[in-house]
């Protein structure tokens, strides 16, 4: 090795350890900055495995927190996610330890970590979204849930009254209750019209069992995709209905709805979809054109009015459940033109689901 | 010393060579730098990602005044959010010091350290089963699918049978060491046989073994009663890692760290003192001698698929049985995936058994930092999954870190590429 060489000045080496020495400056001077003065009410949400960019349960939930902090700006929000269900725990107790006055917990993962929190913790506030805790002992946590077949009976019915080839389809995620609870309204819906109106439409995808359909059981056999991540196996499956003389489709299916979109712009025009859980020209404007409606879950209404009812004392415990009464589920419209007749008679039909006139059970209505 | 002549003072000359080993390339040095070089990328990440501090910037191009505030605002921003990583990781030395002081909340003061060992202890255990493999040359990608299966056998033995814990316990590790030996004996009997390419037929696995996770979560064996989503029944407690502390500590840590402790011995044992893994390193280092020597090449290549994957199923079920105790159809898939991340630890922490520890603390710590991190400046968790792979990447690349520092060449051989040899 030269001399030369060696009087290299060794920048990198002198920077290194500059920041070095920087870092444990910054870490002893730092000092846990003292709290605002007027003390916020913390709302905090702990998101599942999604992310809080979901498009779907978690970032709606999130959303909700920020109406609930537009309506009240006295609550601070927070968020934190989870990679796996080992985080479920730590996160819930880091926000226990940071003082939140209610902590909201996203999906049936989530239900036994949120228990023993709520068990280990009695005035710890807790609200869990689509979700029934039954191992409570104290009346500290809000069970929010949705009775999602009341919305789609309206999509079906709407999809039934817009199909221009008498076919329409729907599909799944995966087969659970809170996911064929959506595609068993839609065939109770499209059923209903074929009685009310003399007509003939088919379903896809989905042929519902004998029996009712509740939040803890509602069987059936139908079309699954396996996850809610795939969006490729959501464009199959809709250009396979397509192909069978669909024109409408239903994904139940979260982000692997945006195949179906996919499907839909390369089958053309006359082709479109009903999006679901949050308005699909919101949460997707740019394909807005291609949605017919949504059946919406009221996961942000519901977070909102918890969060609001926790921050100014009138939490309480137990189950919340969304209807089309309350909003907790609605069809909404999409970009593709309705007719006033149509609009008009779901909204009949709306107020008569909701005084119980009529039957969101498919088994209630002939098979055409 | 006696082929250079030493003509200053004795006392100069050590400090000299002191400061010139301190700016020649080692192992060490590279992986300190590649830590350094990672934090920055994450500082500018955080920057350029932070509004108030772009505002802050973009004040500077109307004056220079601004030029102190808008360093200030970034010191203050990128300091909080490794402050809180830090604190969240390791310990906050106020509320340490306030348990000290006061003999309360012990709880919170300990909880951050707490969390990174629960974290480290599984991806200990999976890293050094991927290190043994990469040690002898074989790449076992397929850890993550080894883990799972790992932790469904495990589960299968602790919810599903009633035992004393002495014998439960055992029981149920041991079923999820078979679990993962017997998706690692797939890729190994079709090397030792057929010669097919263990990084293709690893990594396919992974696939169907996600597939078998949740087609048995939805079964109705292993499903929780009174669900139908795809969650398994609790592990009987017998079955469970119990807390280290006792579970009215509230701390997780649990004896999943003991599991770990026994297997970084095995392995230093094993890599170092056996003559099984003797013959592991040199098929490792050169298959070629390795078979002129005698070593029979199929049994080693089958042997390291049972220890990697027997490892890796352990991973799974110290995972399962001391965190969460029930599996779900997210269990160790995506970001949570320990079977993926031990590949990059194992590289990082140069597939030894005592560089896998360190290697894994920093990724567990990094980590559950994140989780604060995002609790107290809204900085999104991913920031440590970035600064995470920065610094992997650096380890990666020494010639790189070596120019960027302006490390001397070391003079005694070169600095193996820590991924060398893939495909060979």
């Amino acid at each position: 090795m030269s001399r030369g060489d060696s009087r290299r000045v060794r920048l990198g080496t002198w920077l290194g350890t500059a920041s070095l020495l920087a870092g444990s400056l910054t870490l002893g001077v730092g000092s846990v900055s003292a709290q605002a003065a007027a003390k916020p009410f913390k709302a905090c949400v702990v998101t599942d495995t999604g992310g809080i960019n979901d498009k779907s349960f978690n970032a709606s939930a999130w959303k909700g927190m920020q109406d609930a902090h537009a309506k009240n700006k006295n609550i601070a929000v927070s968020y934190l996610s989870s990679t796996s269900s080992a985080d479920y725990v730590p996160n819930i107790n880091t926000f226990i330890h940071r003082g939140c006055g209610i902590i909201v917990t996203v999906g049936f993962l989530m239900d036994q970590a949120t228990q023993q929190a709520a068990n280990a913790h009695p005035k710890q506030k807790f609200a869990i979204v689509d979700d029934a805790p039954t191992g409570l002992k104290y009346h500290n946590v809000l069970a929010l849930q949705y009775e999602t077949n009341q919305a789609a009976f309206l999509g079906g019915y709407l999809a039934a009254a817009s199909t221009h080839r008498g076919v329409v389809g729907t599909y799944g995620g995966m087969s659970f209750p809170s996911v064929t609870m959506y595609m068993n309204g839609f065939v109770a819906g499209v059923r209903y019209y074929d009685k009310v109106k003399g007509a003939a439409v088919k379903v896809l995808g989905w042929t519902p069992a004998k029996g009712n359909c509740t939040l803890a059981k509602c069987d059936g056999t139908g079309t699954f995709v396996g996850n809610f991540t795939d969006q490729t196996a959501g464009k199959t499956i809709t250009a396979n209905d397509f192909a069978a003389g669909a024109d409408i489709v239903f994904p139940v299916a979260g982000s692997v709805g945006l195949g179906s979109v996919a499907a839909a712009q390369q089958a053309g025009k006359g082709h479109s979809i009903m999006w679901v859980d949050s308005n699909g020209c919101v949460s997707d404007a740019a394909d807005c054109s291609w949605f017919i409606g949504t059946v919406a879950k009221g996961v942000e209404p519901s977070v909102r009015d918890a969060v609001l009812a926790a921050a100014s004392g009138k939490f309480r415990g137990g189950t919340y459940l969304g209807t089309l009464r309350n909003q907790g589920t609605a069809l909404e419209y999409g970009g593709i033109k309705v007719p006033a007749a149509v609009k008009k008679a779901i909204a009949t039909i709306a107020k008569g689901i909701e005084a119980g006139r009529i039957s969101v059970n498919p088994n209630s209505y002939p098979v055409k | 010393m006696s082929e250079s002549p030493v003509t200053e003072a004795p006392v100069r000359a050590s400090r000299r060579r002191w400061w010139h080993r301190f700016t020649t390339r080692s192992p060490l040095l590279v992986t300190i730098d590649a830590l350094i070089l990672g934090f920055v990328v994450g500082a500018v990440v955080i920057i350029t990602t932070t509004a108030s501090v772009l505002d802050a910037w973009r004040a500077v191009f109307s004056g220079w005044s601004a030029f102190p505030h808008a360093c200030k605002i970034t010191g203050d921003v990128v300091g909080s959010a490794y402050r809180a990583m830090f604190t969240g990781a390791v310990v906050n030395p106020q509320i340490f010091w306030h348990a000290v002081t006061t003999g309360h909340g012990w709880t919170v003061a300990l909880t951050p350290l707490s969390e990174t060992l629960t974290y480290a202890a599984p991806l200990i255990i999976a890293s050094i089963g991927v290190g043994i493999a990469f040690q002898t040359g074989i790449f076992n990608i397929g850890a993550n699918g080894q883990a799972i299966l790992g932790g469904v056998a495990g589960a299968y033995m602790g919810s599903l049978v009633h035992l004393p814990t002495f014998i439960h316990l055992p029981l149920t590790l041991a079923a999820g060491i078979v679990g993962g030996v017997v998706v690692g004996l797939v890729p190994g009997l079709l090397k030792a046989y057929t010669g097919a390419h263990e990084v293709i037929v690893t990594l396919m696995l992974n696939y169907v073994v996600a597939a078998v996770l949740i087609f048995t979560l939805l079964s109705t064996v292993l499903q929780q009663p009174g669900q139908q989503n795809d969650i398994s029944r609790n592990l009987e407690p017998s079955a469970q890692l119990a807390p280290l502390f006792g579970a009215a500590s509230g701390l997780r840590v649990n004896w999943g760290l003991a599991v770990a402790a026994l297997v970084v011995v095995f392995a230093w044992w094993f890599l170092e003192r056996s003559s099984l893994g003797f013959d592991f390193r040199v098929t490792g280092a050169n298959p070629q001698a390795a078979r002129a020597s005698g070593i029979n090449a199929r049994a080693v290549i089958v042997l390291v698929f049972v220890i990697s994957g027997g490892l890796a199923g352990l991973a799974g079920i110290v995972q399962l049985a001391g965190t969460t105790h029930y599996l779900d159809g997210g269990f160790l898939i995506g970001n949570a995936g320990i079977g993926f991340t031990a590949i990059t630890v194992s590289l990082l922490g140069r597939n030894r058994p005592v560089g896998i520890v360190w290697a894994s603390l920093l990724f567990a710590g990094l980590g559950v930092g994140g989780r604060a991190m995002q609790a107290a400046t809204g900085i999104p968790l991913d920031l440590a999954t970035v600064i995470q792979s920065a610094v992997v990447l650096f380890v990666a690349t020494p010639v790189l870190v070596q120019e960027i520092f302006r490390l001397r060449q070391t003079t005694a051989g070169e600095v193996r590429l820590a991924t060398s040899g893939w495909g060979s």
